[in-house]
This record gives structure tokens, sequence and C-alpha cells, in this order.
């Protein structure tokens, strides 16, 4: 039973340990992502506008 | 009923918290109507333009495949199984991992450019195999969902204290769905999108936050000792004989750990999204970390429940009467009404709004999904001529509503009867089971067929010896067996043994079918791809 003990405490640890910092990550990063979405759907609309215009 | 009441009434919701969750709600309904002004066409609305980078894919992913219904079920998994259940997250983590890393069946599809699984089965197979499939993915994932909100009210009821009559689960269940369809049905994939960023930030501080309360109630040795005593090695020992895991569990939930990264349509929606091959295979294997995360942690809250429960008479009472009395309160209550107890105000407040983020997040690309699906793989093919994109998206806004009035009136109505667990995954095997068959051999062998196709995706039906009623009226009425042969196949019937026959039987399915009935044109991949 120890095996199982150990595994399973060691992998919550690790598991929340890295997904915090990959929550870090994502939440500084996503925002310039959006940013960068936002971004090239405005530019998107823009030339099927100009395309439509020719 | 009274007996809930009192249990309830030991919750820590005050009026702050009530706060912090409308102004997160309202938050929620601006993106809406903010992301309305960037819809141009159908690929805006369903996959905001394919421009989606890594770490908001990350986002998305994780804000969708990690629903307060996830919460739910994962927490009465760990309630019941103990730390035994963390076998799941370990599969889930290192498939979706795997998955990632090859960029097996999603970078694939990626490359394809299709804005839907059954798109490809058109482009693959035939029209008709998109159409059939496209219905039995819609039929699957509406009845699927069909207990999300009824398992959401009953989080909230749980955590916040409203008083546990129908009428009050009734009104939270149209509140939150009302919600949802206000901003998907506005702003589609972009509004989808936006939301799940905020869903994840709130979601992830949430959970981590939790986390660390809980195990500052009640320490991680009490939580040990108490699990030990009332439960035993099978705690621990996913393959202990008296636990309620197992072996053929295990393989189970292995390919189950495949299927919700790689055939479930709301993930390779997110794969579908991404900018590049390159993005998504990052995206999956980034977003592994979420698939652990998604059901380690509730796992653990359950566990925890479990060991305060067990230690609080009053609760335990009423959670495991003596067999005497009547049934004891649904295990599903057992997390909200722990989480009610230790976490503090405004700290409560934030949780609940993470988890009605993870409800939304859940809900909002769910409908976005089955109603593109049934818009672009059932409605356009059968229009027989070429639908405008602003006719498409009232379309699939329609369906939108549609659905979510039908979700609604199963959670009103249907008398669920076993664990939320085996419904949602019997009635989701209807579909991923012949799709596993048809994306594995459309992608990966040139001889599948569409006649293959057919014969996989009609034995995902075999799913419904899942459900326990529906095999108790076959076993015992239909077929001409005495009622000791019919105990001895209820017993074997397991959801695992279905699930795992299902899914070979869609496999030799594809195989036989395919040479039986192969092709005209052989691998008919380029005629039909435009």
């Amino acid at each position: 039973m120890s095996f199982w003990m150990t595994l399973w405490k060691w992998l919550m640890i690790v598991s929340i340990g890295s997904f915090s910092v990959m929550a870090l990550w994502v939440t500084v990063q996503g925002a310039r992502d959006i940013k960068a979405l936002l971004q090239s759907l405005r530019a998107g609309h823009e030339q099927s506008g100009e395309n439509t215009k020719e | 009923m009274e007996q809930f009441e009192a249990i309830v009434q030991g919750t820590n919701f005050t009026g702050l918290d009530w706060g912090i969750v409308v102004v997160y709600l309202g938050l929620s309904v601006a993106i809406g109507i903010i992301a309305n002004r960037y819809i141009g066409n159908m690929t805006d609305y369903v996959v905001a333009g394919r421009g989606v980078r890594t770490a908001l894919s990350v986002a998305t992913l994780t804000g969708t495949e990690l629903g307060l219904v996830t919460v739910m079920y994962n927490a009465q998994v760990g309630y019941l199984g103990g730390f035994a259940a963390f076998h799941i997250g370990l599969f889930a983590g290192a498939i979706t991992f795997v998955v990632g890393l090859t960029g097996f069946i999603v970078a694939d599809l990626r490359r394809h450019e299709v804005l839907t699984i059954p798109e490809f089965y058109g482009k693959r197979y035939s029209k008709g195999v998109r159409i059939y499939g496209a219905l039995l993915l819609a039929l699957g994932g509406i009845f699927c969902m069909g207990m999300y909100l009824n398992a959401g009210a009953k989080f909230i009821v749980g955590v916040t204290g409203l008083p546990m009559d129908g009428a009050m689960l009734n009104f939270v269940m149209v509140a939150l769905l009302s919600l949802v369809l206000f901003y998907t049905v506005l702003g589609g994939m972009v509004s989808v999108i936006l939301t799940d960023y905020i869903q994840f930030v709130v979601l992830s501080l949430g959970l981590v936050v939790t986390t660390g309360l809980t195990l500052y109630y009640i320490s991680w040795g009490d939580i040990v000792s108490v699990v030990i005593a009332e439960k035993g090695e099978s705690a621990y020992n996913p393959l202990g004989e008296e636990g309620p895991f197992g072996a053929t569990y295990m393989l189970w939930m292995a390919f189950m750990g495949l299927v919700v990264c790689a055939i479930w349509p709301t993930s390779v929606a997110r794969a579908l999204a991404c900018d590049s091959e390159r993005t998504v295979r990052r995206q999956f294997m980034f977003g592994s970390l979420s698939f652990l995360i998604r059901t380690i942690i509730p796992f653990f809250w359950g566990i925890a429940a479990f060991a305060v429960i067990m230690t609080i008479p009053e609760l335990k009472d009423a959670f495991h009467p003596g067999e005497e009395t009547a049934n004891g309160v649904d295990s599903l209550f057992a997390m909200p009404v722990f989480l009610g107890r230790i976490l503090p105000v405004g700290i409560i407040g934030l949780v609940t709004a993470a988890m009605i983020a993870a409800f939304m997040s859940t809900h909002d690309s769910y409908l976005l999904c089955w109603s593109t699906v049934l818009t672009n793989d059932v409605v356009v093919p059968l229009a027989g001529r070429k639908l405008s994109q602003r006719a498409q998206i009232y379309i699939t806004r329609a369906f939108i509503i549609a659905i979510g009035l039908t979700i609604l009136m199963i959670s009103f109505f249907f008398p669920l009867k076993q664990s939320l667990w085996d419904f949602m995954s019997m009635t989701a095997a209807l579909y991923f089971c012949g799709a596993f068959a048809l994306l594995i051999a459309g992608l990966y062998w040139k001889r599948a067929s569409s006649g293959g196709a057919y014969f996989a995706l009609t034995a995902g039906f075999f799913a419904f010896l899942g459900f326990e009623d529906f095999r108790r009226v076959i076993f015992y009425n239909v077929l001409p067996i005495s009622d000791g042969s019919a105990d001895g196949l209820m017993a074997l019937a397991t959801s695992a043994n279905v699930g795992l026959t299902t899914v070979a039987l869609a496999c030799i399915g594809m195989v036989i079918g395919s040479f039986l009935f192969p092709d005209k044109t052989g691998h008919n991949f380029q005629e039909n791809n435009p």
C-alpha cells in the first residue's frame, strides 16, 4: 500500500505545482494572444470589406 | 429534505459572496456583447477565424473540458473510490501529453482545415456518412449534456445554502442556461474563447486556493487516517479486489483518456481553431496538465469531503444512515456541502464564481459545438443549395436555443438512476465508439470505406446496454434466457465492459464493412476534397 500512497501523494504535489506555473504563463501570454486574435479578426473584416468594394 | 436543509444551513456563503458572483456574471454578459462585433462569417463564428495562439488555446481547452459537472462527478468518484481514483487523472494527463507530442488524430485533422469532425467524414467517406455521423454526434452529445444543468444547480444550492426545493433548483437551472445562451448566441466562438480565458484565470485561482484551504482545514495525515480506516487498502490500490475499479475499469479509463482529448468534439474543436499544427501540438502538451488537474483536484476535494463527513456525526448520519433508515443524501452533494463549511466569506464567493465559470465555459462550447455540427453537417448538405454565411449563423443560433431548451427538459424530467459519470460515459459512447473507428481508420488506413463507416457508427448503439434499466428489459424480458442467466449477464455488463465491447464492435464493423463494401473510387479522400 505504501507504493500507491507515495505515488498518489507525489502525483498531487507535482500536478498542482506544475499547473500553477502553467496557469501564470497562460494568464500573462493569453492576454497578448487575445489582443492578436481581435486584431486579426478586425484585419480580416477590413480586407473582406475592401474586396467587396473592388 | 429537512435533514438536507439543516446540513446546507452550515454554509459560510454571505451577501458579499453573492456580490462577487453577480459581478462575474455581468462581466460574461458584457463580453458576449463586445464579441458580437467581431463576427463577420461562419469561420469567425465557429472557429474564431482560426487565429488562436498557444496560451489562449490552452486556456480555452481547459475552460471547455474543466466544467462544473466535471468537478461534481469527479468529486463523487473521489468520495466513493478514494485515492485509487487518481489513476484516472494519471491516464488522462499522460495520454493527452502523448497526443500532443505525436499530433495523433488532432494535428492530422487540423491539417484538413475542417470546421467539424463530421465534415471530415464527408471528405474522407461520403455525404451520407457525414450526415449520419453528425446526427449521432449531436444525439450522444446532447443526451450526455442533459444532466449538466442539474448537477450545476445542485452545486450552487449545496454551496450557497439556497432552499433545496424543486422550484429553486429549477430556477437556478433556468437562470444559468439563460445567461450562457445569451452570450453564446451573440458572440459564437469569439465570445466563447474570450470568456474561456477569464474563466481559466478565475478557475485556476479558485482550484489552487481551495485545495490549499482544504489542507489547512484538514491535514493530509488526517485525511489518510480516516480514508484507510473506512475503506481499507482499496482506497489506494486501483487494482484492489474490494475496490470499485479493477483492471478492466482501468483499461476503459485509459481509452476514455484518449477519447476526451482527441475524439470528443469540443476538444477537437479547440484544435481546429488553432492557427497551425504546431500550435495544436503545444496546446495538447501544455493542456495535459489541465486534463490531469481536472480530475486530481476534484478527486481530492471529494476525498477530503469524505474524511470530514465521516468525522462529523450529523453529516455522517445524513450521508451514511443506518440500513434501517431512509436513503442518505446524494453523494453528489458531499463536496459542495463540504466547501460551504470550510471556505471563509469572500473566498467562497470567488470559488463559486470559479465554479459557475467552469459551468458556463463548458456549456457555451458544447452548445456551439452541437449546433455547428447540425448546421454544417446536416442542414447545409441536405439543403441542396449554397446557404449564405448569414443564414448559416442564424440557423446555428436557432439550434443553440433549441438544444438549450432540450437539455433543460432533460434536466427537469429525466430520472437519473445511476451515477452521473456512468450516465455521461454511456450517452457519449453512442457517439465516440463509432467516431474512434472512423477517425483512426479514416486518417491512417487507406482501405477504410463508407460501408465500414456505417457499420462502425451503428455499432455505437450497443452502448445503450450501459443503461441499467435498458439492459434489465433486454436481459429479463426480450432475450429467451433464464433469470439465472440474466442475473449473470447483468453482473457482467458493467459500464467498462459494455464500453470496451462497443469500441471493439465498432472497429470490427469498420474492418469487415470496408472489405465487404469497398468504395468504388477506392480511397476517395481526394475526390471528395474540394
